[in-house]
C-alpha cells in the first residue's frame, strides 16, 4: 500500500505527460493537401505532340504549385505508360511524344492521354485526362497589296480528309508580352477560311513578322498551332536610343548626382575634420607623455 | 585631468554601484525584449502572415516605430546641437541625455525596417544595385551618414569625461572599466591646445548634426511625400516631419530627465528650471506642430480630391479617437499645462511630455495606416479581411521590445559614463547652469 502511495504521483505525472503528448500530436496532425493536375495537349508547328501537366493545390483562393513530384504520363485507353517527369518550381511537367510513336485511336479516331500523380502521406493522388483528335492545319500567306491568310484544317479518317468545319482558328502576332490578336476565322464546310492581314504592323529590322494560326483549347483538337514568318511588317529600327537620364532610367539625373555629391562630400568632409581632431589630440597627448617621461 | 570633487562624488556613484532595483528593472526590460525576440523568431519561421500586414496595408507597426525612433534620434541631435551651438548655459546637465537619445534611437530605428522586409536575404541588393533616384537609397545613405556623425559627436562630448574618470583616483570600478577610460580618453589631459582642438571639433559637429538631422528626417518624410498616395503626397511633409520629430524628442527628453533625476537623485543638478525651459520649448514646438498639422489637413480637405476626401472621412470616423488624441489633445494639452505658470510643476511638465510623446506615436500611426487602407487603385485579388489593419501580438511584442532595448541601452550606458556631463558642469558660474 505504501509502495502504491509513493509511486502514485509519479504515475499521474507520467500519464498526464502521455495524455498531453498525444493531444499535441493529434493537434499537430496536418490535413492532407488535395491537389489538382491539369493536362493540356499541344501540337506545335513542327508537328511535335507535347503533353503539359500542371500540379497545384488551392490555398486561400490561390493556386500554389507543387514542385518536385513525379507525374506519370499515359497514352491510350489502356493507359500505356509513356514516361514520368518531375514537376519544376511552377509545378509543371512536360513530355514530348515523338512523331514516330504509334498512338492507338478509338472508334471515333480520338487519342486519349492521361497524367497521374500518385500522392503520398501528405498529398492526395489526382489524375487528369485529355482526349483529342489529330488535325492538320495548313496556312498559306498570299497577296502583296492586300495580304490574306488562308487556312485549311482537316483530319484523316481511314486515309480520307474530313474538313474541320465550323471550328474557330485564331490568328495572332507575338509582341513583347503576349500575342496581338489579328482575327478569328470560322472554317466553312470545306474546312477553309481566310482573313485579311493588316499592312501597318511593325516587324523586325527586315520587316519580318511571325504569324501564328492556332486552335486554342479546342474541345476536339486541343491546342494546335502553325507558325509562319513572312516579310509583311514595316521594317523597324530597334537600336537603343541614347541613354536618357530620368527617375525611371538606370542613370540618375545629373542634378541629383551633383547635389548628392556636394551634400555627402560636405558632410563627410566635416566628419574627417572631426576624426583628424581626435588624432591631433592623441598625438598631442603622446607628446606630452613623452615629455613627462623624459623629465 | 582633475574635476570638482563634489561633482565627482555626486555623479560617479551611478557608475560605481549597481543596486538591486537596477537589476530588477533591467530584468523586466530583458523579459519584454526576450518576448519580442520570440515573436521575431515566429515571424522568421512562419513569415509575415503572423503580422497584421497584408496586400493592402503593407506597412504597419514596424514602419510607425521606425519613423518614431528615427524622429526621436533627429530631435535629440537637433536639441543638443542647437543648445551647444548657441552656448546655452542651462543645457549642460541635460545635453548628454539628448545626445544619448540621438544615438540609441538611431541604432534601434532601422531594425524595424528589417522586421518589415519580407525578403531580408535580399537586403544587400540595396547596396549592390543602388539607384540614386530611389528615396529608399537616399534613406540608406542618410541613415548611415547620420549614424557615423552622431557617434562622432557623442564621442567628442564624452572624451573629457573619460579623461576625468581615468584620473579620478577614488573611483571604485573594475579594472576593465579603468582600462576602457584610458583607451577612450585618447590621453586627453585638458591642455589649452587639446581643449581648443576639441572645442572646434565639437562646434563644427554640433552645427553639422543639426543640418544632417534636418536633411535626414526630410529624406524620410520624402519617402512618403514623393509617393502618389492619398494623404502622403504633400510638399509640407519634410518640415512637418522635422517639427513632429523635435516635438516627440523634447517630450522624451523631459521624461528621461524626470526618470534619471529620480533614480540617481540628481535633484541638485536637474532642477525645476530645466523642466520649465524644456517645457516651454515643448510648448513652442507644439504650436508649430499644430500649425503644420492644420495646414496639411486643411489643404487636403479644401482641395476635395476624391481619395483625400475619403481619407479625411476615414480619419474622422474609423480613426476618430486616435485622430483627436494625436492632433488635438496631443497638441493642446501639453501646451495648456506648460503655458500657465501655475501648472508648471515637474510632475505636470512630465505628464505633458508623456502625452506629447504618445500623441506623436499615434500621429505616425494615422499617417501610415489609413492611407494604405485607402488605395488609389483597387488591389488585385484582395479580400475584405485585408482592407483594415490590426496589429498582432508579434508586432506588439517587437514594439515593446524596441522600447525595452532603448531603456536597457540607456541603463547600460549610464553604468559606463555619467548621465550628466561632469566636464560641462565644471563651470564656475553654477547659478547660471542650475537656477
Amino acid at each position: 500500500m505504501i509502495e502504491i502511495k509513493k509511486t502514485l504521483p509519479i504515475r499521474i505525472i507520467l500519464l498526464s505527460a502521455l495524455f498531453f503528448t498525444t493531444l499535441c500530436g493529434l493537434a499537430q496532425e496536418k490535413e492532407k493537401i488535395t491537389p489538382t493536375v491539369t493536362l493540356q495537349y499541344l501540337k506545335n508547328s513542327e508537328d511535335q505532340r507535347i503533353l503539359h501537366a500542371v500540379l497545384t493545390y488551392s490555398k486561400d483562393r490561390m493556386e500554389i504549385p507543387l514542385q518536385g513530384f513525379g507525374i506519370s504520363f499515359f497514352k491510350g485507353t489502356g493507359k500505356e505508360l509513356v514516361t514520368s517527369v518531375v514537376t519544376d518550381s511552377k509545378g509543371i511537367a512536360t513530355v514530348e511524344i515523338g512523331k514516330d510513336q504509334k498512338l492507338a485511336s478509338d472508334s471515333k479516331g480520338m487519342w486519349t492521354f492521361s497524367s497521374e500523380f500518385k500522392g503520398n502521406d501528405t498529398i492526395d493522388a489526382c489524375t487528369a485526362e485529355v482526349t483529342v483528335k489529330d488535325v492538320i492545319l495548313e496556312v498559306s500567306l498570299t497577296g502583296d497589296s492586300i495580304r490574306t491568310v488562308t487556312l485549311r484544317a482537316f483530319s484523316l479518317e481511314n486515309g480520307k480528309e474530313v474538313p474541320a468545319k465550323g471550328e474557330v482558328v485564331k490568328v495572332g502576332v507575338p509582341r513583347m508580352f503576349s500575342q496581338l490578336p489579328i482575327g478569328e476565322v470560322t472554317l466553312d464546310d470545306s474546312g477553309s477560311g481566310s482573313l485579311e492581314f493588316p499592312s501597318d504592323l511593325p516587324g523586325d529590322k527586315d520587316g519580318n513578322l511571325t504569324i501564328i494560326a492556332k486552335f486554342e483549347e479546342n474541345p476536339t483538337f486541343g491546342n494546335v498551332e502553325k507558325i509562319n514568318i513572312v516579310k509583311w511588317g514595316i521594317p523597324s529600327d530597334y537600336t537603343k536610343p541614347t541613354v536618357h537620364r530620368a527617375l525611371w532610367t538606370k542613370v540618375a539625373p545629373r542634378w541629383m548626382i551633383i547635389t548628392l555629391t556636394i551634400l555627402l562630400s560636405g558632410v563627410w568632409g566635416h566628419y574627417l575634420y572631426a576624426v583628424i581632431s581626435l588624432v591631433r589630440i592623441r598625438i598631442d597627448a603622446r607628446k606630452k607623455e613623452k615629455e613627462e617621461h623624459r623629465l | 585631468m582633475q574635476a570638482d570633487n563634489k561633482l565627482l562624488k555626486d555623479l560617479t556613484p551611478e557608475i560605481e554601484n549597481t543596486s538591486y532595483r537596477w537589476y530588477a528593472v533591467f530584468f523586466i526590460f530583458l523579459v519584454f525584449f526576450a518576448i519580442g525576440i520570440y515573436g521575431l523568431i515566429q515571424q522568421i519561421d512562419k513569415g509575415h502572415i503572423v503580422t497584421g500586414m497584408r496586400d493592402n496595408v503593407v506597412w504597419g507597426f514596424y514602419i510607425v516605430n521606425f519613423i518614431f525612433f528615427m524622429g526621436l534620434s533627429y530631435s535629440g541631435a537637433l536639441i543638443s546641437g542647437v543648445l551647444h551651438l548657441f552656448g546655452t548655459q542651462w543645457r549642460k546637465p541635460i545635453i548628454r541625455m539628448a545626445e544619448l537619445i540621438t544615438v540609441i534611437s538611431l541604432v534601434i530605428g532601422p531594425f524595424f525596417i528589417f522586421f518589415c522586409i519580407g525578403r531580408l536575404d535580399r537586403l544587400y541588393f540595396l547596396f549592390i544595385y543602388p539607384r540614386i533616384q530611389s528615396p529608399i537609397t537616399w534613406d540608406v545613405i542618410a541613415i548611415m551618414t547620420d549614424l557615423v556623425g552622431c557617434f562622432i559627436y557623442l564621442y567628442l562630448s564624452f572624451i573629457e569625461d573619460f579623461a576625468i574618470l581615468r584620473d579620478y583616483a577614488d573611483l571604485n570600478v573594475p579594472e576593465w572599466k579603468k582600462k576602457l577610460y584610458r583607451i577612450l580618453s585618447l590621453g586627453f589631459t585638458g591642455t589649452e591646445k587639446q581643449l581648443k582642438i576639441l572645442g572646434n571639433a565639437r562646434t563644427i559637429m554640433s552645427a553639422m548634426i543639426i543640418a544632417i538631422a534636418i536633411i535626414v528626417y526630410s529624406v524620410l518624410a520624402w519617402i512618403f511625400g514623393v509617393t502618389l498616395q492619398p494623404g502622403w503626397h504633400s510638399t509640407i511633409f519634410g518640415p512637418y516631419f522635422v517639427i513632429a520629430a523635435v516635438y516627440s524628442g523634447t517630450g522624451l527628453l523631459i521624461i528621461l530627465m524626470w526618470i534619471f533625476r529620480k533614480i540617481y537623485h540628481l535633484e541638485e543638478y536637474i532642477t525645476r528650471r530645466h523642466f520649465v525651459n524644456v517645457g516651454v520649448l515643448l510648448t513652442v514646438i507644439a504650436a508649430f506642430y499644430g500649425y503644420f498639422t492644420f495646414s496639411d489637413y486643411l489643404t487636403k480637405w479644401y482641395g476635395s480630391i476624391k481619395m483625400d476626401s475619403i481619407l479625411i472621412d476615414k480619419l474622422f470616423t474609423e480613426y476618430y479617437s486616435l485622430f483627436i488624441f494625436a492632433n488635438y489633445i496631443g497638441i493642446l494639452l501639453p501646451g495648456i499645462i506648460i503655458a500657465f505658470p501655475k501648472f508648471r510643476t515637474i510632475p505636470n511638465i512630465t505628464v505633458a511630455a508623456a502625452i506629447a510623446l504618445l500623441a506623436l506615436w499615434v500621429n505616425r500611426y494615422i499617417i501610415v495606416i489609413p492611407t494604405l487602407e485607402t488605395p488609389f487603385l483597387p488591389i488585385q485579388d484582395t479580400r475584405p479581411a485585408w482592407i483594415n489593419y490590426a496589429p498582432t501580438w508579434v508586432e506588439w511584442a517587437l514594439t515593446i521590445a524596441g522600447v525595452s532595448i532603448f531603456a536597457m541601452l540607456f541603463m547600460l550606458i549610464s553604468k559606463i559614463a555619467p548621465i550628466i556631463s561632469i566636464s560641462e558642469m565644471q563651470e564656475k558660474d553654477k547659478e547660471e547652469i542650475l537656477h
